[in-house]
């Protein structure tokens, strides 16, 4: 007994330091890469359909490839055009609404297989599957009958497909476990036509509670082929989307209903169809003139069918796993610490890939991104600590002339605005919004805060939008501020209650919620306090309009205006103000079918010059982009939506020899 | 012992189990959960994803859900990284936050105690005031003013280590010199106040009376003596080590468990981070263990109960 | 022999303690050192110290240390003016420390210490926020140990004394708070308390932020305090001195307060001198995580946390680092000498030496 415990301090100290040791020379026999950035933060998913972020765009479209693809354009690189990607070109219907993508022939996945059409009718019936449909599904929306397959809305007389609970599903997930995100392979489909739904109550526990019943005439199949016009078989289902105890207790009163895992519109009703290999035709409600900037859209790549059927989601984004067709492949991940990518040589541009290994860095800190780059461990940074931008500035302005800058700055497709809420006084009064707006000196906060030639917004939609005019707030002007107030009933700020300002936690917000603090108060004598608050709380806070006035900001997701100006239609998820005009959802509404691209962006003008008028919004800033690239980064140009691809980076080596002698870095 | 040990295990699944409960309905009881981004979505689409982890439903069934597969010691997949399962994010962590803590409690106590041991024997001269100002300098700055500093002392000036990161053995010696800092002055101080207390007793005091040698006087009576409040501090020490390297590993980028755990509360990952929390109190609660044993061993006036 | 023993003057242990301190140049130096600190802080509104909340967006951003001379601007207003500049520039200041702006008012006028410490990236004068920053970094390091204490003292004496299945219990107890990861308890009682719901309610309590601070890291700091009393009670409670004090019918409660806790109270002192700084770096930490204290309050750790932001290889502004790095750690520093001085004062086997 004595032996062994009066050694155990040490021998558990001596097992640590093992584990220690051993972890530290794992990983020392890493080559380097011949590229590293740092992407912000960790990304969330490389599954296309899981994630929404930029950081996790990035890397998605170094893995996979779309139909399109927006890279620099010739003429002037500083603007993207939408170029092809896995499709070598596009045709357009007369009336806008049918586009028909010719697939390449020699675009492959990583396992070999050829790429085909039939990979995009998979990809975006998983993208919208209404199990786990993306955050960005509505951007598919735009195609005919994906709203109602997304939602599972289904209405008497459709064609309906019926997935039934028998998954064979490659982990042993039960498989009616409709919560599993593993959700390919699916079950047998049947399919049929609706003919009915009725509402059943069924005593559940003491109460009676209510769920549907679906009767549908499901149609034979034949060789893989559905025969429409056979006579088919009345059969009754309840859906998984009812709750466990509703399911059973209707089940158990009613034997011939059976329980289903899905009944949705079937999917060769929705506007996505491989009419052969290499030919996609979709088909849309209305004419979407972004619509190619959608389907060259991270979110909407393709996935490989049999590495998801084999895999199931997450198993399939392993490294080790997963199957992909863009540039570069997945060599290995390391959670908060490192993403490698590698070259693809099955990728059928693979020649104009000059980076072998590319590694993405999650990470966090802006001040550790900053160290990191100036020690020459990382290449390219997305964002720089706004303290040492100006010295950072000085630094390139000292630089001889033919040289490039290592601070990329420019304008981006992003609005930094407040929103009032208008459902409570005296904000709800368009006249004090207007007076809020007019008092706050917007070139003062983009001068002594942000100070990286941000450009004080005077409209909610940026610019650089070509052919889009936009609507106007006005400009700084404290006289007329003064007066809209006195008129809305507060002379001098008198009478008005406290206003407080919320936004999240973030040095940057709080430094311009305070300058509009005091410009308030010297402008309009008005009182606000601030109040910050941690992120999913502040949210939580803006959705409930527990707020006067509350900090947002809003990312292009497609370079339109529409982006922007669709968030403000009464009760719009994103609205978040209280605010409704019905002038205003008729305008957004119209110019969605209207085809002549001119007119519409003229009614979107329109739109935005009421949103102006009536301000339940408070633009402030247009953002910029503020990279750090070392000038031996070839191929980097700064362009509105922040997009870079990575596969058309090249390092000019000789010139990072000579600016890494010149800094005295290894 | 055994009986001791037994009995320990059992007091240690309960608190375990406490822990687990008292965390898990923290965290329920703070609004906004893991699925808000900046976006609204449909409702039907946010219903679906809110299902994946059972936050639709009531919260015993929640609790029993969570509870009885953290029993199984699985804790189901992260909320925020969405590839993850939680052990695999802390199989990944810990390695790495283990080998920081380990390296930077070796330099703590190679440091403390030699420090604190010379300063007492030569109390009051220049070395000892020397080894208190350098000492008080470990507990009188924050150590990432500490580690702010040191970087640019070291990595910008003198260009001996990396700035940042993960990936060779030398990335790991600022970092964990800056994480010893504060515990290396802490076990000085003690072990200089450990030793006057034990200079000054009578024991010592026999023995140098017996004519020892002043040298096993000092190793074999007083240093074992003086060991107890540094032993006793070690228990506070891990657990100071893991709010430390929170710090420390955001600082200098390091993947290991303090960074994962700070994203995972603040981005609301349920389930990271109370498997985090989980693992770290475990790891606590087995130090302390240990600790209540050596001060046992070194102390036999102290009986384990 | 009565008269003689008359002659020879009882010395409690705290005066001859006393004698022993005056003589530690050192310890007396840092005890006159933070007299002055807590001294100025309270009476920091009467300093001519310009505003610490103001900001000189356009021409003090970023402003090295200088010494132009700098005036308030409210020499010309009327009275009602200068109640609102007031509560603006101050920041809403309780009755007591309006009282001494006013003082300070009537005795500089419009006159204001230069930006000696250089300003922020807000134009704010740094020596005043320094100033003002003192207040709630030592109230929150004094009040928190305090509450640590009280109750870290009487959980341990009680728990090392009784022994058996109490002592067992409560450790257990001690254990289990042990074990739990602070920071994670910390991150989401604030939260809460930052609740809307929750915060309104509180503060008609008078429980702001900061007070629920107090008590947190109060609550926190216990433990060790508490383990460290219980350890000591537990090697001298079978001294001779205790079973002399039993056998003359001492009861447990005086035991432990009257003979046990005086004996264990230089650890204790050498642990409060530990603790206070190390509340105070653990509030300076909470403030690197964004959750410390709140804005438009400043503490020392915020102003740290703040200047480390600006420590970049390509410019460092190092008055925003190195002045509260330095008064934080001059404060540390002196607590740590001073509590080195109490130690050996109170040193019971140094008695009459």
């Amino acid at each position: 007994m004595k032996f062994p415990l009066r050694y155990l301090l040490p021998l558990f100290f001596l097992v640590l330091s093992a584990i220690a040791f051993a972890t530290i020379f794992q990983f020392s026999d890493l080559p380097p890469a011949d590229f590293t950035f740092a992407n912000g933060t960790e990304v969330k998913s490389v599954d296309p359909k899981m994630v929404t972020g930029a950081p996790e765009g990035r890397v998605i479209e170094a893995l996979f490839e779309g139909l399109y693809q927006r890279l620099p354009s010739k003429e002037d690189p500083n603007v993207l055009v939408t170029t092809p990607g896995q499709a070598t070109s596009y045709d357009l219907s007369e009336d806008k609404l049918t586009y028909t993508f010719h697939i390449r022939e020699d675009a492959v996945w990583t396992n070999g297989e050829p790429v085909t059409a039939h990979d995009w009718v998979f990809s975006w019936q998983r993208f919208l599957h209404p199990q786990l449909p993306s955050e960005y599904a509505y951007q598919l929306w735009y195609v005919k009958n994906a709203e109602k397959f997304s939602l599972s809305k289904v209405d008497t007389g459709d064609r309906v497909e019926i997935e039934l609970p028998d998954r064979a599903g490659p982990t042993n997930l039960p498989a009616t476990d409709g919560n599993s995100e593993q959700h390919y392979p699916r079950g047998t489909i049947l399919s049929g036509i609706l003919k009915a739904e009725e509402k059943i109550s069924v005593q559940v526990g003491d109460e009676m509670e209510e769920g549907s019943v679906f009767e549908v005439d499901v149609k034979p199949t034949k060789a893989g082929k559905i025969d429409w016009d056979a006579p088919g078989e009345i059969q009754k289902f309840v859906r998984l989307s009812e709750t466990d105890a509703v399911r059973n207790a209707i089940t158990k009163e009613n034997p011939h209903v059976q329980p289903v895992n899905f009944l949705t519109i079937h999917f060769d009703e929705v506007g996505i169809k491989a009419s052969d290999d290499h030919t996609l035709v979709v088909t849309l409600n209305n004419p979407t003139p972004y619509f190619l900037d959608l389907v060259a859209f991270y979110p909407m790549h393709p996935v490989n069918r049999t590495c998801i059927e084999t895999y199931g989601y997450p198993g399939w984004t392993k490294p080790e796993n997963i199957v992909s067709n863009g540039p570069f492949t997945l060599e290995f991940r390391r959670i908060r610490d490192r993403i490698r990518l590698r070259k693809n040589p099955k990728y059928w541009d693979a020649e104009q890939v000059k980076l072998n290994i590319i590694d993405v860095l999650a990470v966090q800190s802006d001040t550790t991104v900053l160290n990191m780059y100036m020690n020459g461990q990382i290449d390219w940074g997305i964002t720089v600590p706004t303290p040492a931008l100006p010295a950072l500035l000085k630094r390139d302005a000292e630089k001889p002339a033919d040289s490039l800058p290592d601070m990329r700055i420019a304008p981006m497709l992003t609005t930094y605005f407040y929103r009032v809420n208008t459902t409570k006084p005296p904000l709800d009064n368009p006249k004090v919004r207007r007076a809020l707006n007019l008092a706050i000196n917007k070139q003062e906060i983009v001068d002594y805060i942000t100070k990286a030639g941000q450009i004080p917004a005077t409209s909610y939609v940026p610019p650089g939008l070509a052919g889009y005019g936009g609507g106007h707030s006005g400009e700084f002007n404290p006289a007329e501020a003064q007066r809209l107030l006195a008129e809305a009933g507060y002379p001098g700020g008198k009478g008005l209650p406290k206003i407080q300002i919320l936004y999240n936690t973030h040095e940057a917000h709080k430094d311009i919620a305070s300058v509009v603090q005091q410009q308030l108060k010297k402008n309009l004598q008005i009182d606000v306090e601030l109040r910050n608050l941690e992120w999913s709380v502040f949210l939580a806070s803006s959705r409930n309009l527990e707020f006067d006035i509350a900090r947002a900001g809003w990312i292009a997701d497609y370079p339109d205006p529409n982006t922007f100006l669709d968030m403000f239609v009464t009760d719009g998820e994103n609205n978040q103000t209280g605010w409704s005009n019905a002038e205003y959802d008729r305008l957004i509404h119209d110019s969605q079918s209207e085809a002549d691209p001119v007119k519409r962006l003229e009614m979107l003008s329109q739109a935005e010059q009421i949103l102006m008028d009536e301000m339940p919004i408070l633009p402030i800033y247009y953002y910029v982009s503020l990279n750090i690239v070392r000038p031996y980064v070839k191929n980097f140009y700064p362009n509105i939506q922040d997009l870079h691809p990575l596969h058309i980076l090249e390092i000019d080596e000789a010139e990072k020899q000579r600016i890494f002698k010149a800094e005295g870095l290894r | 012992m055994i009986r001791f040990l037994i009995r320990r295990a059992v007091w240690i699944v309960i608190t375990l189990w406490l822990v687990y409960t008292l965390s898990f309905f923290l965290m329920l009881a703070v609004p906004g959960g893991p699925m808000s981004g900046e976006r609204a979505y449909p409702p039907e689409i946010e219903k679906m994803r809110k299902d994946r982890f059972h936050l639709n439903d009531p919260w015993p069934v929640q609790y029993w859900y969570y509870l009885s597969n953290a029993c199984r010691g699985d804790f189901l997949s992260s909320q925020v990284l969405n590839d993850y399962e939680v052990s695999e994010i802390i199989s990944q962590g810990f390695p790495i936050s283990a080998t920081l803590g380990v390296l930077a409690m070796s330099m703590a106590l190679i440091l403390g105690l030699s420090a604190g041991i010379i300063a007492a024997l030569w109390r009051n001269s220049l070395l000892d005031v020397f080894f208190r100002s350098l000492a008080t300098i470990g507990i009188a700055v924050p150590n990432f003013i500490l580690a702010g500093l040191a970087i640019m002392i070291f990595v910008f000036q003198l260009k001996w280590f990396p700035a940042a990161g993960w990936g060779k053995p030398i990335d790991m010696v600022l970092p964990s010199l800056c994480l010893a800092a504060p515990f290396a002055a802490y076990i000085s101080r003690l072990t200089r106040t450990g030793m006057l207390d034990v200079l000054g007793q009578d024991y010592i005091r026999t023995a140098y009376a017996k004519g020892l040698m002043p040298s096993t006087v000092v190793l074999k009576h007083a240093v074992r003596g003086a060991l107890l409040p540094v032993v006793s501090y070690l228990g506070p020490a891990v657990a100071g080590i893991l709010t430390g390297s929170l710090v420390i590993e955001r600082i200098f980028f390091l993947p290991g468990l303090g960074t994962h755990f700070i994203e995972a509360v603040t981005q609301r990952d349920y389930t990271t981070s109370l498997g985090i929390v989980m693992v770290s109190t475990a790891l606590v609660l087995v130090m302390n263990t240990l600790v209540d044993v050596s001060y046992q061993l070194l102390d036999p006036r102290i009986k384990l109960k | 022999m009565l008269r003689d023993a008359d002659a020879i003057q009882g010395v409690s242990l705290w005066q001859d303690a006393w004698r022993r301190l005056r003589r530690n140049w050192v310890a007396m130096g840092s005890l006159t050192f933070l007299i002055l600190l807590s001294v100025a802080a309270v009476l920091t509104p009467i300093f001519p110290l310009q505003s610490p909340v103001e900001q000189h967006l356009r021409d003090r951003s970023f402003a090295a240390p200088n010494r132009q001379s700098v005036q308030l601007g409210l020499s010309g207003l009327d009275e009602e003016q200068r109640s609102i500049a007031i509560k603006t520039l101050w920041n809403d200041p309780s009755a007591f420390d309006e009282a001494l702006i006013r003082t300070r008012l009537a005795i500089f006028g419009d006159w204001a210490v230069p930006s000696l410490c250089g300003s922020d990236h807000l134009g704010r004068d740094m020596l005043s926020r320094l100033f003002w920053g003192a207040r709630v970094s030592l109230i929150v390091g004094v009040v928190a140990t305090f509450v640590s204490l009280i109750i870290g003292v009487s959980y341990g004496a009680i728990s090392g004394f009784a022994g058996g299945h109490i002592d067992d219990a409560m450790m257990r107890v001690v254990d289990i708070l042990y074990s739990i990861p602070f920071i994670f308890i910390v991150i989401f009682v604030v939260m809460v308390i930052s609740e809307p719901t929750i915060k309104g309610p509180l503060e008609s309590f008078g429980i702001n932020r900061l007070v629920a601070f107090y008590f947190l890291i109060g609550a926190i700091y216990w433990l060790t305090m508490a383990r460290v009393v219980r350890g000591q009670i537990i090697s001298l409670k079978n001294e001779q001195f205790v079973d002399a004090a039993r056998t003359i019918g001492a009861d447990s409660a005086r035991i432990v307060f009257v003979h046990l806790v005086p004996n264990v109270l230089g650890v204790v002192i050498v642990y409060l001198t530990l603790t206070i700084p190390s509340v105070m770096l653990f509030e300076a930490f909470l403030s690197f995580l964004g959750i410390g204290v709140e804005e438009p309050n400043v503490s020392w750790g915020l102003l740290a946390n703040e200047g480390l932001k600006v420590i970049t290889p390509i410019r460092i502004y190092w008055w925003l680092i190195v002045f509260p790095a330095l008064a934080l750690a001059s404060t540390l520093y002196s607590l740590n000498f001073l509590g080195d001085g109490l130690r050996d004062a109170l040193d019971p086997r140094m008695k009459n030496r």
